[in-house]
């Protein structure tokens, strides 16, 4: 029983997506800003009205994209809700399969002119041995102010809980950049956000403390900013900073992210890097410097599926010869319903090039949009 | 061309030998917390099977459990050696196992007395 618990707990590490987030491998081929599609500037959580419609114009079957297939609500009142679940294979060949849940969550945005109060509520898994209100909790529940609410550009303010703008933000938490980076799953703490939205660049900076109720995968104070300039019509390039002290270490993360978009093949461009610089505190100080990259192609094809190849790069200490990993991944989105998205996904982890044993996963996703 | 060669010397000292210490704060911080502590797995929110180590404190009580101290701790397959160097499907973390480098280091602070704890 407790070799199935713990081979349960590790499936979910390899397969949990970033819940309810973007896809920015939309972005350059249709609105160049999170906004165009989404409510939050940064994207992630409810659809706009004209996100709706993409999503609707991206699916195999497109039926009605409406929140609950457009049950009435009052018109100051925005809805949404996320509900997925996964079954496959971790290190396949070796481990036996499994099915779980990983995300049930609604969300809400009541909102009067420009301010608008946005939270998101639902369940997480329960620990082990721990009481059943644990499983619910509000990842995100902020107060909102922006300066044009009628429109995908302006100025937006945010405070309260939520997860500080940086980097490609992809929906999947596995990626390196995000695993071992600046934008880890659960990462939301309490902030003052300001982010400036327009179509030719946006720049969002977030200044933070760790949640000190709930714990949250961030245990530092800090900052975080994030800036990216669109190129052209079809690239952007983007800088980003962070830096985060905790009773354990303290971090510091540089980097870039790239976008292309090529309208001909459809194929669009993502790739991110960072370098890490922690110096553990609570180990004497000692000085660490990490790398990590992941870079993306995705193809839209047949009028409601997305192929998606990437590949990540992690060095965990650059003092130490051997220490580094790589991956290989492939992800199949079908898009069968504005609301049903279907995901085949896998991985091939390198350790030090293959020399070494290795890891990965293969898992269907189901991910049901309310 | 001394620029050029310079760096070539910068870059063949880097990733030399293992110059970090086996120590607890070592292992839990720059080992454990981000190969093990993610935040679905054994962090403090989540706490799978009772083990957490995602802070040093937390991984410093996991550790108690899965190391032990003196004659105490799990034998076997259910240490935390046992765990990490499991070939078959008890391999933790089973998506991505640790570096071998990660496994040595570790090895020799348990060889040494699981000082810390």
């Amino acid at each position: 029983m407790r070799t199935t618990l713990l081979f349960v707990a590790a499936i979910l590490a390899a397969s949990a997506p970033r819940i309810a987030a973007a896809y920015p491998q939309y972005q350059l081929d249709s609105d160049k800003t999170c906004t165009g599609c989404h409510l939050a500037p940064d994207g992630g959580g409810i659809l706009n009205e004209n996100g709706t419609n993409t999503a609707e114009a991206t699916a195999w079957h497109p039926g009605n994209g409406q929140w609950m297939y457009g049950v009435s609500k009052p018109s100051w009142l925005d809805l949404g809700g996320d509900v997925r679940a996964a079954a496959g294979y971790v290190n396949p060949g070796v481990s036996s399969a499994a099915a779980y849940p990983m995300q049930a969550e609604v969300s809400a945005s009541a909102h009067w002119n420009g301010f608008s109060l946005f939270a998101i509520g639902g369940l997480r898994r329960p620990q082990d041995q721990g009481s059943a209100i644990h499983a619910l909790w509000s990842r995100e529940h902020y107060l909102m102010w922006q300066s044009n609410p009628d429109g995908p550009e302006g100025v937006y303010i945010r405070v309260g809980r939520l997860e500080p703008t940086f980097g490609l933000r992809l929906a999947e938490h596995v990626v390196y950049t995000q695993r071992y980076g600046g934008y880890p799953l659960y990462g939301e703490v309490y902030a003052i956000a300001a982010s400036i939205v327009k179509e030719a660049f946006e720049v969002h900076a977030t200044g933070f403390i760790h949640d000190p109720i709930a714990s949250a995968e961030e245990h530092g104070d800090g900052g975080a900013l994030y800036a990216e300039a669109r190129v052209g019509d079809h690239a952007a390039v983007g800088a980003e900073g962070k830096y985060s002290a905790s009773d354990d270490a303290h971090r510091t993360y540089g980097g870039f992210t790239g976008k292309l978009y090529l309208p001909g093949p459809k194929l669009q461009l993502l790739a991110e890097g960072q370098v890490i610089r922690e110096n553990f505190v609570a180990a004497g100080g000692d000085n660490v410097t990490q790398l990590a990259g992941y870079a993306l192609a995705s193809h839209p094809f047949g009028g409601g599926f997305l192929l998606d190849v990437g590949a990540g790069h992690f060095t965990e200490d650059t003092r130490v010869k051997g220490l580094f990993r790589d991956c290989l991944d492939a992800q199949m989105h079908w898009f069968q319903t504005s609301h049903i998205e279907w995901l085949l996904s896998a991985r091939v982890e390198l350790l030090d090039l293959g020399s070494h044993t290795n890891g990965g996963y293969l898992l269907a996703q189901i991910h049901y949009r309310l | 061309m001394r620029c050029a060669g310079l760096l070539l010397v910068m870059l063949a000292a880097c990733g030399a030998q293992d110059p970090r210490q086996p120590t607890v704060e070592v292992i839990s911080l720059e080992i454990l917390a981000p190969s093990c502590g993610q935040p679905q797995c054994h962090s403090t929110s989540t706490n799978q099977s009772g083990y957490a180590f995602d802070t040093l404190a937390a991984a410093k009580a996991s550790l108690k459990q899965l190391v032990g101290t003196g004659t105490g701790g799990p034998r076997g397959d259910r240490s935390l050696i046992g765990v990490i160097t499991a070939t078959g499907g008890k391999r933790m973390p089973p998506d991505a196992p640790l570096d071998p480098e990660d496994i040595a280091l570790i090895q020799t602070w348990v060889n040494d007395g699981a000082k810390g704890l």
